[in-house]
């Protein structure tokens, strides 16, 4: 209906619109100091978010880029490498994250302190903790070879190769992220309302159908959106695999966002590097209206 | 408390009128020339030391607000990449990585300035064999020609402990190591042998040799490199065109491939190689987990002499990679260090830039400057080569002899050396940047893969790269 009255009376709006920025603009205005107060942060708004936007679409639409990157073998790769990075570590992450919640849920001292010591690991920053778990794999010098031989396993050689270094980025992502979601989880546990299980338990419910029946269906909600959250931010981490293997061996365990690293500084083609991140916003942006419509 | 519009207002207007006198200084600056310098940060506080100290003589010397600012090599190439994707690059700009990565690609753009004046004048100086890194094409101007201003280089040493041979109980004298190709790479392996088997508890963990074969170091691409030469392979022919795929070539490159998978899968060389990065080689020879290591700089002993002296001058030594498989003398793989004038700079002065670069490049001034990286580059030019400094390198106590330095000048003054041969074609960036050979190595280490068929997909990978290259 407004489409219908804007094309039926364009000159009626210009002029309205006139009027309004003439209103605003007019000096005893009270709208022209709001303008102005705003002003440092519409600037900021326009250097940093709409222009750097502008940029990467300029530089995402360029055919080129896209030929040159599905006739990279290592591009293909890591498509792969990210969807079984984001599938697997955040569904395993929060699907224990939620077996957690709910063994933490009970107010006795010892679960308390449990849960203290649980949260260190998240507590952590990611630096140590990586190189702590690149020492324990070190094929020459590492715990976990140490264990191996003792054990009569021989040794391997854990960050040179692929699928042992992916599970060693995914293990790690779950360590380390475990908690945040767990709290997140128990959170929304101790929400639920009490009444909601002694009910159940009056009517004979075990542990089991009262996870079923209550706790789940109460939680379907808020799991969701922390998958979505969590596959968002995930999609995009750099920092854990990077610091873990650099995409060796032989860039064979590269994700999305350390190849579009790769390409802008290492091989320097800032738009090959946009053009990995632009291929993988339609699924990033799927998350997030599913996210937004979910929270709605 | 209220603050009325009024007062907002004066507030503002005091505020401009005194930030309006404060720069009031700035004034009289402005009219000075000034030039923005983007430098690499160097190994040593010695090389950074000496190039402010040239760079204040400058300033003061023809009144120019000189600004300078060292950023070490990784962060400086991110630096240069993104300014020349905003056309705000400085003046001049040194990086250890401009002859492999820069200078090729935004040479081929058009973004760098012609230099071809500053090599003529200083043409009589030059080691000419080190001149042809800069001669890069413009594919705007369509034509060949110096970009870039070559100063100092690095190639390929092999540095080793001593102690360590000895305690295998081989002869750890340098003029005694076999310099035939098999007999080199089995005295390492024999020492890794003698060693594990002299005491299991000590040494079983140490490996004869500490190869990079990873595809995030640049130390990956010399090696292979080096070992392409000694088996009379090339990548590019002489007019860039690429001919690694043709009879000769690609069996160098199946064979220095194996040679590689090789030594890798006999348990020599330390698994972990395949993640090494370019220190970790370094790291690895100071711990004392390996026996040798080949290094494309003197990084390793250098740190030595800061740092233990006796293992400088008495536990290690540097000796040259061995004679090709046909008996011949190594020809050696040179980086040779760049310094560029973007178009699109700060200030775009480029007199102002060109007068910099000459005055930095002055021999006395040179001189010191390269003298403070301790010998870890190599001068291009001949006066400042012909120091003593070079040819003797550091002095002992009581008169111990260098055991380093000396051997690094007889390769680049007696040797056949080539230039990496990014030159020909700007598409060997991307090749090195992607570190072909370094993937190829992981087909054969990691996936198991036979030589022929990891040779095949990186020489395929070569084409594709140079066929897409714009």
């Amino acid at each position: 209906m407004a489409n219908g009255l804007v094309s039926a009376n364009p000159r009626g709006l210009i002029a309205r619109s006139v009027t309004a920025a003439a209103d605003v603009l007019s000096p005893r205005s009270r709208n022209l100091q709001g303008l102005l107060f705003s002003l440092p942060l519409i600037l900021l708004f326009l250097a940093f978010v709409v222009y750097p936007l502008y940029f990467v679409v300029t530089q995402a639409l360029d055919r080129y880029t896209y030929e040159v990157l599905f006739s990279d073998p290592i591009y293909v790769q890591t498509v792969v490498n990210t969807l079984i990075y984001v599938g697997i570590a955040v569904n395993l992450k929060l699907f224990l994250a939620l077996l957690l919640s709910g063994l933490l849920d009970d107010d006795s001292r010892s679960t308390r302190f449990l849960s203290a010591i649980f949260l260190l690991p998240w507590a952590i920053p990611v630096l140590p903790g990586i190189l702590s778990v690149r020492w324990m794999m070190s094929s020459q010098w590492g715990i976990l070879n140490l264990i191996t031989e003792d054990l009569g396993l021989g040794t391997h050689h854990w960050l040179a190769s692929r699928w042992t270094a992916m599970t060693a980025l995914i293990l790690f992502h779950i360590w380390k992220y475990l908690p945040f979601w767990t709290v997140i989880l128990l959170a929304a546990r101790r929400g639920i309302p009490r009444q909601l299980y002694e009910a159940a338990s009056i009517d004979g419910a075990d542990t089991l159908q009262t996870f079923r029946y209550v706790s789940l269906p109460l939680l379907a909600g808020i799991y969701l959106i922390c998958s979505l959250l969590s596959m968002v931010f995930t999609m995009g981490d750099f920092t854990n695999v990077w610091l873990m293997t650099g995409g060796a061996p032989g860039d064979s365990t590269h994700v999305l966002a350390t190849l579009a690293y790769r390409y802008t500084f290492k091989v320097g083609k800032i738009d090959w590097g946009v053009g990995v991140f632009a291929t993988a916003l339609p699924v990033t942006l799927l998350f997030i209206f599913v996210l937004i419509k979910k929270i709605r | 408390m209220a603050h009325t519009r009024r007062q907002f207002l004066k507030t503002a207007v005091g505020a401009a009128a005194a930030s309006g006198a404060l720069s009031f200084p700035m004034v009289s600056r402005a009219q000075q020339k000034k030039l923005t310098v983007w430098w690499n940060r160097g190994y040593y506080k010695e090389e950074d030391e000496a190039m402010l100290k040239i760079a204040d003589e400058f300033r003061k010397g023809k009144n120019v607000d000189l600004d300078i600012s060292f950023t070490i090599q990784e962060d400086l190439l991110k630096k240069i990449h993104s300014a020349m994707a905003a056309r705000r690059g400085p003046d001049v700009a040194f990086c250890f990585y401009n002859d492999w990565e820069v200078m090729p690609k935004y040479a081929w753009e058009g973004k760098l300035v012609e230099t071809t004046d500053v090599i003529n004048e200083l043409k009589p100086r030059y080691i000419e064999k080190f001149l042809p890194v800069a001669h890069v094409y413009d594919n705007v101007a369509k034509k060949r020609a110096y970009y870039g201003v070559p100063i100092e280089c690095q190639t390929m040493h092999i540095h080793y402990w001593r102690d360590l041979v000895k305690d295998a109980g081989m002869n750890d004298d340098p003029a005694k190591i076999p310099m035939d190709w098999n007999g080199y790479w089995d005295f390492w392996r024999k020492a890794q042998e003698a060693l594990r088997k002299k005491d299991p508890t000590k040494y079983g963990k140490v490996y004869g040799l500490g190869m990079t074969e990873s595809s995030s170091a640049t130390d990956t691409i010399y090696n292979f490199e080096m070992a392409l030469l000694s088996f009379g392979g090339t990548i590019f022919s002489e007019d860039g065109k690429v001919v690694a795929d043709q009879g000769a070539n690609r069996d160098a490159i199946v064979k220095t491939l194996k040679f590689f998978a090789d030594m890798f899968n006999s348990g020599y060389v330390p698994p972990d190689t395949l993640n090494w990065s370019d220190g970790d080689n370094n790291a690895n020879f100071h711990s004392k987990s390996i026996v040798m290591t080949p290094n494309p700089s003197v990084s390793i002993p250098a740190h030595q002499f800061f740092n233990n002296p006796d293992n400088y001058f008495n536990k290690s030594a540097t000796i040259e990679w061995p004679d090709g498989p046909d008996g011949k003398k190594p020809t050696y793989m040179v980086a040779v260090k760049t310094i560029l004038i973007p178009k699109d700079s700060t200030n775009k002065d480029v007199p102002l830039a060109k007068d910099f670069i000459k005055f930095v490049l002055e021999p006395n001034r040179f001189g010191e400057y390269i003298k403070g990286a301790n010998g870890r580059w190599f001068p291009a030019f001949k006066d400042v080569a012909a120091d003593p400094f070079f040819a003797k390198g550091q002095a002992g106590k009581g008169g111990a002899v260098d055991p380093h330095l000396p051997t690094v000048t007889r390769i680049y003054l007696e040797r056949t050396t080539r230039v990496f041969e990014h030159y020909k074609n700007p598409a060997n960036s991307q090749i090195y940047a992607e570190n072909v050979w370094g993937k190829a190595m992981s087909r054969t280490n990691v996936d198991k893969w036979p030589a022929d068929k990891a040779a095949d997909e990186a020489i395929g990978r070569i084409k594709t790269i140079v066929a897409q290259w714009r």
